[in-house]
């Protein structure tokens, strides 16, 4: 049940089962472990990373004693990889750990197709022939690979991916617009079975905000040849027109329909972004395409025809159906 | 004096998981001799609130690097390093944020000199009628309900425990909660559901007011959702022989994920089978039960309970997962943030030892890049003069002093709003009250009988324009107030009746930005360029129980509303002030102060 993540509960609340789950795929290969590597498979494996593979040929010194807690005094001489391996796997023994003793550059030139098998490669104090060696050998594989050297206080770290799809990308702010600036066939039905002008004062002000706005929205199209307000004058006018509709000082939802007036002056139809996305060639998708496209060519679809140019509405993520 | 927990395994790679439930002080430094021997490592497995704890231990010391996860010890800490001359390295992470701070006396702020916000509490009517968040649900599942039938039974509790009108104005009338003699548990159950979920809610609903501008609640009847009785299940509480410590209503129900939300039926069978196992097989416990988000039973219980109310309020529901981190104040916590902000204290405290004034910084972890930069370095500005506690400002308390007890004034503002843990209280020369280890018993019985009378009652009466002298000894901290008398109080606003000044108070959270998973503390995602609103409060995923004597006066608890489920939330301000419980066995929280306050106002170090 809950039990076997434990461990992982605080961690599962950043990033949840999915990124979890995606950790726990990984395989990672580190090339050296002096401490930037060490560190860094360190809070991998913490974390519960799939597996780690750790290479490097150079053998424990009196040096590395005083920055890597992943070697101690009874590794001086033996394999680097080795030692630090075997820490490693003391923090997490969910997670595969092997080494190999062998000089990562040597690596690189000998058996480059030895890369394809990771979902990651961490390439720490490499030389920079060597990395950029590497980087080709991991873009051919389409192995993801960050570059990172530390050198007292500075450092760096480099990514080098050649895409990265992201689906559920969790924004900071959540775009709530129920797309009211073209509503759905059956939204548009609903607010046409209501009339705005209704003489009784109770049902005047319960119709719904959402209703409000798309009927006046509609109306301002009519006399505006099919177009919604878009400059600062007609957002203004749009407005007075909202409170002109009032007809008393306490009417809660025609005050919600004005500060939630910018929903229908967004423009409508997909961004640039996503017509980019969806006019991409990896949109053709085939036998051997990834999720993501596979997706963006299903969104394509959709667009073209049931959405009639637009993207399928957001929707909720909560359960309402309380009443089981 | 915590003790190593499971869920610390993802970061805290000192500890393995044969480790767990020994004193993290002592594995720590077991740890650390391993990689570093031949140094001098004392663990201490104790509260350092602890008396022996005192101003010439800490002088010991070159410098005292903080990694609490409380205010109140924060705080505490603070002003014995003020006290002692020490310098402070504070710090904190929750999640992907993180800072680390730079305190030295006469040098640059010390930790209180900016205001910290407090933990978000909320309105009792919020809690007991008219819920609209689901963080409001959980708090009445656990704090009242879970109170009511597992806790202290002499605790006073704000749920309605009367039947019937006719009932109410007996001097005899049954509290409904009381379980029979041979009451079938599950009879219990569903009598205790009909109360608190449809009776209680039918009460709500009858005064029309409340409800003019509200959503009304519907009332929930166990009949109609679970009409069958639910039979035993193979293997459960029937054998005794079992664990059952570890008896899960989850378990038994066959709900095997606990980031499910469970629909309206199953929370109500997960009611009734928790209550259930609850009387079955810890009998001995219920009466003595705190709510612990480690009791999977208490969680599923809470969960189920708040998930009903939620229903009755329309309020969306929640998984298992969610709640226990609400009700648990959990803060989401990583590696990584952690091996960031822990290289960073080291930077610091190198360059305290080195005493190289210029370059210490107050320096802020982001999530996001802003301005291209991760880590954000501050310089530390210099002491606010208007600090109370390291600038001795005097400050100011309007009260109504014929109706406001010196209790009140000791707990609402001496230890709540102030911090002080043994608090000594003065008017001119007159001792009306302090706490200490070598009072006589007359001395004692002499102060409880102070705590008991209105201010301009007491021996030495303190009225309007007088002034009040505290002082915590062991922190080394005297604080004097000014007393203004005023007749009334808005009781949304100023519940507690009394309103202190003088000090920059708390500013209110700004939650302007919704996260979307998990429990995290409130944050506020978008950063400032210029100084904004960067708010951190983990602070305000603590949580206070109301643990005051029997007998006394009732608190509900202040409650954090740490999930990001509730980012809609309006700033809360007003306050059932109570006092703080620390779970120490909380990860560090971070206490990012605000990026903006003053800091054009205020001088930096040259």
């Amino acid at each position: 049940m809950a039990e076997p993540k434990t461990k992982y509960d605080r961690q599962l609340r950043i990033w949840g089962e999915q990124g979890q789950t995606a950790l726990e795929k990984a395989s990672i290969c580190l090339l050296n472990c002096g401490p930037t590597g060490s560190e860094t498979l360190k809070n991998l494996v913490l974390g519960g990373v799939g597996s780690i593979t750790v290479i490097d040929g150079s053998k424990v010194e009196l040096g590395d004693l005083g920055n890597n807690f992943m070697v101690d005094e009874s590794c001086v001489g033996q394999s680097k990889a080795k030692c630090v391996c075997t820490f490693l796997q003391e923090l997490n023994d969910a997670v595969k750990a092997k080494f190999i003793e062998e000089y990562p550059e040597a690596l690189v030139d000998s058996n480059p197709s030895f890369f394809s098998q990771f979902t990651l490669v961490v390439a720490t104090q490499l030389a920079e022939d060597s990395m950029m060696k590497l980087d080709k050998i991991c873009r051919e594989a389409n192995v993801l690979l960050i570059f990172a050297r530390s050198y007292g206080l500075t450092g760096f770290v480099r990514n080098s991916v050649k895409e990265h799809a992201v689906i559920e990308s969790k924004p900071d702010h959540f775009l709530d617009d129920l797309r009211l600036n073209n509503p759905w066939s059956e939204l548009k039905r609903f607010a046409e079975s209501i009339d705005l002008k209704v003489p009784d004062p109770v049902a005047h002000k319960h119709t719904p905000y959402v209703v409000i706005l798309v009927k006046m929205a509609e109306e301002w199209a009519k006399a505006h040849g099919g177009a919604l307000p878009s400059t600062r004058d007609e957002k203004k006018e749009f407005k007075e027109l909202l409170k002109a509709g009032m007809v008393a000082m306490d009417e809660d939802n025609y005050k919600e329909a004005i500060e939630a007036s910018f929903k229908v002056f967004a423009p409508r139809g997909i961004s640039s972004d996503l017509q980019q996305i969806i006019h991409d060639s990896c949109s053709e998708v085939d036998s051997n395409s990834s999720d993501f496209w596979v997706m963006v060519a299903a969104l394509k679809e959709f667009i073209v025809n049931e959405g009639g140019g637009e993207a399928p509405l957001e929707g909720f993520n909560t359960r309402y159906d309380i009443f089981n | 004096m915590d003790t190593i927990e499971v869920s610390n395994l993802n970061r805290q790679f000192l500890f393995r998981q044969s480790h767990v439930g020994q004193s993290k002080a002592k594995v720590a430094r077991d740890a650390v001799l391993r990689f570093r021997p031949h140094i001098s490592i004392t663990p201490y497995h104790a509260n350092v609130k602890d008396s022996n704890f005192n101003v010439d231990f800490f002088k010991q010391f070159n410098v005292i690097l903080n990694g609490l996860d409380n205010l109140d010890a924060r705080r505490h800490v603070n002003r014995l390093c003020l006290a002692a001359e020490v310098p402070l390295v504070e710090s904190g992470t929750t999640g992907f944020l993180g800072q680390v701070t730079v305190h030295v006396k006469g040098k640059t702020e010390c930790y209180e000199c900016q205001p910290k916000p407090a933990p978000k509490t909320y309105p009792v009517c919020t809690i007991t009628s008219t819920p609209s968040k689901f963080v409001h649900c959980v708090v009445w599942a656990k704090d009242l309900l879970f109170a009511k039938l597992f806790g202290d039974k002499n605790q006073d509790n704000d749920l309605n425990v009367r039947s019937n009108d006719a009932a109410r104005s007996s001097k005899n009338a049954d509290d409904v909660f009381e379980w029979g003699e041979n009451e079938d548990i599950e009879q219990y159950g569903r009598r205790i559901y009909d109360h608190v979920f449809g009776y209680n809610i039918e009460q709500a609903l009858s005064n029309e007011e409340t409800w003019k501008n509200r959503n009304k609640p519907r009332p929930i009847y166990c009949r109609d959702v679970l009409p069958d009785i639910m039979t035993q299940r193979n293997g459960n509480n029937v054998d005794k022989t079992d664990d059952l410590s570890s008896a899960s209503a989850m378990a038994s129900l066959g709900l095997k994920n606990p980031q499910d939300i469970w629909c309206l039926m199953e929370n109500t069978k997960v009611f009734i089978e928790a209550l259930k196992l609850f009387f079955t097989n810890r009998r001995k416990e219920i009466g003595n039960l705190s709510f612990d988000k480690d009791d999977l039973l208490a969680v599923e219980f809470v969960t189920a309970a708040a998930n009903i109310r939620a229903a009755s309020f329309n309020i969306p529901l929640q998984s298992l997962f969610e709640a226990k981190g609400i009700a648990g104040n959990i803060v989401h916590a990583v590696a990584t943030t952690n091996a960031i902000v822990a290289g960073l204290i080291v930077i610091e405290a190198i360059k305290v030892l080195k005493k190289d004034t210029e370059s210490y910084r107050m320096t802020y972890c982001l999530e996001h890049p802003s301005k291209k930069m991760l880590l954000m370095p501050v310089e530390p500005f210099e002491p606010n003069k208007s600090c109370c506690v390291c600038s001795e400002t005097p400050l100011s308390l309007e009260i109504n002093t014929h109706r406001s007890k010196l209790w009140d004034f000791v707990e609402k503002i001496v230890k709540a709003k102030l911090g002080m843990n043994s608090p000594l209280i003065m008017h001119a020369t007159a001792l009306l009250y302090e706490v200490g280890d070598d009072l006589e018993e007359d001395e004692i019985a002499n102060y409880n009988a102070n705590l008991e009378k209105v201010l301009s009652e007491l021996p030495s009466p303190v009225t309007g324009g007088t002034m009040l002298t505290v002082e915590d000894l062991q922190q080394e901290f005297t604080c004097n107030i000014h007393i203004k008398h005023r007749e009334e109080f808005d009781e949304e606003k100023e519940p507690d009746g009394m309103v202190l000044s003088g000090w920059t108070q708390a500013l209110p959270e700004k939650k302007d930005a919704k996260t979307s998973n998990g429990n995290g503390a409130s944050t506020s995602k978008s950063l400032p360029t210029k100084p904004g609103n960067t708010e951190i409060d983990t602070e305000v995923k603590e949580i206070s129980d109301g643990t005051v004597s029997p007998g006394t006066k009732r608190k509900l608890s202040e409650f954090s509303d740490g999930s990001p489920v509730d980012h809609s939330s309006d700033v809360d301000e007003t306050r059932n002030n109570k006092k703080i419980q620390k779970h120490d066995d909380e990860d560090e929280l971070v206490m990012l102060d605000h990026w903006d306050s003053d800091m054009s106002k205020k001088q930096r170090l040259p």
